[in-house]
This record gives C-alpha cells, structure tokens and sequence, in this order.
C-alpha cells in the first residue's frame, strides 16, 4: 500500500473505533497520573502504523490490545498497579467477534456529523475550511479570495482540522444504538 | 512548529498543522528535516500525525458524498480466529457448613476447570483450585488440613483455643485468624499471605524455630532453601485469582501464562517459537478458557492459532507489533 492508501485504510478500520478505545481508557486510567489517553492513542497509532497493516485481521482488537500493553508498561513503570486494572471483563472481550459489529456511520449521516461540527469553528476558520475541503481550493486561491496571508489560510486550516479532530474523538449520536446492542453480546459472567 | 513533546492537545495541534501542509504541497527539504526531527523526537507525534493526515484524507470522502456519489462498501475483511461459542465448563461449588464437613471426613478433590469452594464447621472456608486435595482432619484440639497436591485458599475462623494448621509436604503453616494460600509447585511449597499472619514451620521450613509471614509476603520452601518475598497487593490478587474462577496475567511472560491457562485445560496451549514465548502478556481469562486465551494472545502478538489435535499452537507471524 502507498502513502496515501494507508492512510485511507487507517481512517476507514482504526478511527472508527477510536471513541470506544478513549472511553476504555479513560476508566482505566483513573488515578495513573503518568499518563493521559491521548498519549495512549497516540503512542498506540504509532505503533499500529508502524506495524504491517496487511497483517492486522481486526484492526480494532489490534488497537485495543496495543493500548491495553501500552497502559501496562506505564502500569509497569509506575509500579502503582490496580489490579482493577487487568481484571477488566470488557478487556478480554476486545477480542470477540462479536465486536466488530459494523458501528461505522452511514455516509449521510457521517456528513451530517461533518455539517454539525462546522457549526461550532471560528467563522473565518470555517470559511478557510469549506473552500478548501468543498470547493477544493488550493491556499493561494482561499487566499486570494478571503483576503488573507497564505499562512493565515494554513493556521485557520490547521485549527479546523484540529477542532475537527478534537470533535471525533468523541463518539456520534448516531452510534449509540449499535453500541448497547453489542454490549449485550459480550458481557459474560 | 518547532520540536519539543508537549502535552496530548500540544502534539494534536502541531499534527494538525503539519498534516494541513504536507497534503497541500510537497514540504521543502528545510521542512521535510523539521517534520522528521518532531517525529523521532517522540513516538507519539508520529501517532498523532498519522491521526491528522488520516483524518483530513477521510475529509474528502464524507465531502464527496455531498454531490451524490456513493464510496464503495470495503469488504470485510476475513478473520483468523472463530470465536467458540461456549466457554469452557468451570464449577463452582459451595458446599454448606456442617453437611461440608460430614462430606469431607476424607478426602476432596477437584478436577481440572474445577475450583471448589466450601465452609467447614467452624466457619473457615477452603477454595480448592483445580487439579488438586485437601485432607480435612478437624479435632478437639486442632483444626488440621492436609493439602496433597495442587493448591489451596484458607480463610480461617479466629479461635486462638484451637488453631488451624495447614500441612504440605513437611511444611506446617499455623494461623490463627487469617487469609493464605498454599500451594505444591514444581519449585516447592509456596505459602502466601494475604491478611494476618501464619507461622511456618515443620522439617520443610529449615529452622526449628516458626518462621512468620505476614500479609502479602511469600514464603517457599523450595527444594534449593526456603525464601521469603514480599509481594505487592496486585500479585497477591493476581495469584489468588483463579478462586473468582479467573485467571490474570499483567506482565508475565507468554510461556508461563499458557502453563498457567493448561493447567485447566484439556485443550492446551503451545508456543513453538521461544522469543514469543518469553513476550510479556496481559490479559483476563475464565479458567479453563484455553481458546479465548489463544485467541486473545494471537491478536497481542499478530499471531495465529493453529488447531493441531489436542493442542492449541500459537505461530507468530511478522511484523507484530513491540510491546
């Protein structure tokens, strides 16, 4: 896969699980000040881009399972465990098949969440943002357009993408549905 | 964008930025050794980076649905491991007080995936793990158990008059009060404490005199001398696991955990490959669960699980992941 395919094929089978791994986390982590979720998520991305992403089958349990190592080596490191910690029923459950329940949002309704979160930027950031993902525009020409410096077009962009990014990581509405329904299937005990 | 680690929001806004102009244009060589330096300074930036470039790809698409066409479904992709849908039989028994102790005049024994739980008549309580006996021989004078083979959990009725003694292999364990396990390993008699304390003593213990042992220490009497260890809290509850009917690994490496896990097996695991052997694990398994235990350890190590008769191989595959 080149560059480009990659980054299709991360997008498409590891950030959708991204909001399910932060709200594992965030109860794991309770209380192991040494490290916070978004260093886990970065430090797993890092390792699953590293990683042969021909070889991961369930590149959700594979992000699920990086992570859990990753917070054992804090764990490790700390030497503050919490047995809670590993005694964790969901943990072993990353693995089932009965979660890779498609819980991806349809196209429509992805585009809604997109819209939604437009809402939210700073007016110009937005702006910057719309030429250049709707109307694709290049920097120069949202530039010319707005008014603006190039590099303020790049910092607005920048700061869309970053609000954008901050916004995902929290799971859409539309995916609580799916969620409930797949909790069922894999609690035992 | 000048280097440095930052925090989780710091290193998402640097990403951010370096993902908006790399997918503009090529980045210049003065940038492109800038980008890099950031990168190596700490996995994490790589992680995020990766993030805002996929994130910002995956834009385009949600964008291209607005003018009416429709991405192609991805195939699913295929699976190495089918779920069993059973769980391996696990009893757990509780057996009531002085019916228990009628019952157990002689000797009690648990099978495989079998950890049994009873009271005695003065109110302690016995957890048998699996594969193993305990002899119960109760008198005026002494609470007296004999522990045959396997391993065993003791919560002990306070009664000073009369004290509760745990014998195993030449080693006497007396307590009063208290919480411990012992247990027959290959590397001898181990004695852990969890609440309280016990005196050891008995021709394994090699003093005359009791040694005691308190609350989250080890002690063995293993065949090379005896030894005491202090424990944390989170490995005494990691070894005693087994008595909520699960097992828990937090570290250990591969090869001892698929022991562990075969130890309530009928189906067992193997590693053929050494280096995955020795590959730290975690993880938490029913007992007995030697399936969910491969399967789950197949995906840690981007491995496989071959089914080869009885036995369970695990065959790791390249480029797994670095733990």
């Amino acid at each position: 896969m080149d560059h480009q395919a990659r980054l299709r094929w991360f997008a498409r089978e590891v950030l959708p699980h991204e909001p399910d791994l932060r709200k594992w986390l965030v109860g794991r982590l309770r209380g192991l000040g040494s490290c916070d979720v978004d260093e886990v998520v970065q430090e797993a991305y890092a390792r699953l881009w590293t990683a042969d992403s021909d070889s991961i089958r369930n590149a959700r349990a594979y992000l699920f399972v990086t992570a859990r190592h990753i917070v054992g080596e804090h764990v490790r490191r700390s030497r503050i465990v919490a047995i809670d910690l590993v005694a964790d029923l969901d943990a072993l459950n990353i693995v089932d098949e009965e979660m890779s329940v498609d819980r991806r949002l349809s196209g429509q309704e992805e585009l809604a969440r997109l819209h939604g979160i437009l809402q939210t930027l700073p007016p110009k950031c937005r702006e910057a943002f719309e030429l250049k993902k709707f109307q694709d525009f290049s920097q120069r020409q949202i530039a010319e357009h707005m008014g603006i410096a190039e590099s303020t077009v790049e910092k607005h962009l920048a700061k869309a993408l970053r609000l954008v990014s901050e916004a995902m990581k929290q799971a859409p509405a539309g995916a609580e549905d799916g969620r409930r329904r797949e909790r069922r299937f894999w609690k035992w005990g | 964008m000048s280097a440095g680690s930052g925090n989780g929001a710091d290193i998402d806004a640097r990403a951010a930025a370096w993902a908006v102009r790399s997918a503009e244009r090529a980045l210049d060589d003065r940038e492109q050794r800038e980008l890099d330096a950031w990168l190596t300074a700490d996995s994490r930036h790589l992680g995020a980076y990766v993030r805002a470039q996929a994130l910002w790809l995956d834009i385009d698409r949600a964008v291209a649905l607005e003018s009416g066409a429709r991405r192609a479904v991805p195939p699913a992709r295929a699976r190495n491991w089918r779920p069993f849908a059973m769980a391996a039989s696990l009893a757990l028994v509780v057996l009531g007080g002085a019916t228990a102790y009628d019952h157990l005049a002689g000797r009690v024994e648990t099978g495989r995936s079998e950890v049994r739980h009873m009271v005695l008549e003065d109110g302690s309580t016995v957890t048998l793990n699996g594969d193993s006996a305990v002899q119960i021989r109760y008198d005026d004078k002494v609470r007296q158990v004999i522990l045959r083979r396997g391993e065993a959990s003791f919560e002990v009725a306070h009664n000073s008059e009369r004290p509760f003694v745990v014998r195993a292999e030449g080693l006497d364990v007396r307590a009063v009060g208290t919480e411990f396990v012992v247990g027959i390993g290959a590397g001898g008699v181990e004695v852990t404490v969890e609440e309280g304390v016990v005196a050891v003593g008995g021709t394994a213990s090699g003093s005359a005199a009791p040694r005691y042992i308190r609350r989250n220490e080890q002690f063995v009497a293993a065949t090379t001398g005896p030894r005491k260890e202090v424990l944390d809290a989170a490995d005494v509850e990691r070894r005693i696991a087994w008595r909520k009917g699960l097992l828990v690994f937090n570290g250990q490496q591969l090869g001892d955990a698929a022991a562990e896990v075969n130890r309530y097996s009928d189906l067992r695991v193997t590693i053929d490959d050494p280096t995955l052997a020795r590959a730290e694990f975690m993880g938490v398994f029913k007992l007995g669960d030697a399936r969910a235990f491969a399967g789950a350890a197949a995906s840690a190590f981007n491995g496989e699980v071959i089914r080869r008769g009885n036995e369970l191989v695990l065959v790791r595959q390249q480029n797994s992941p670095s733990h």
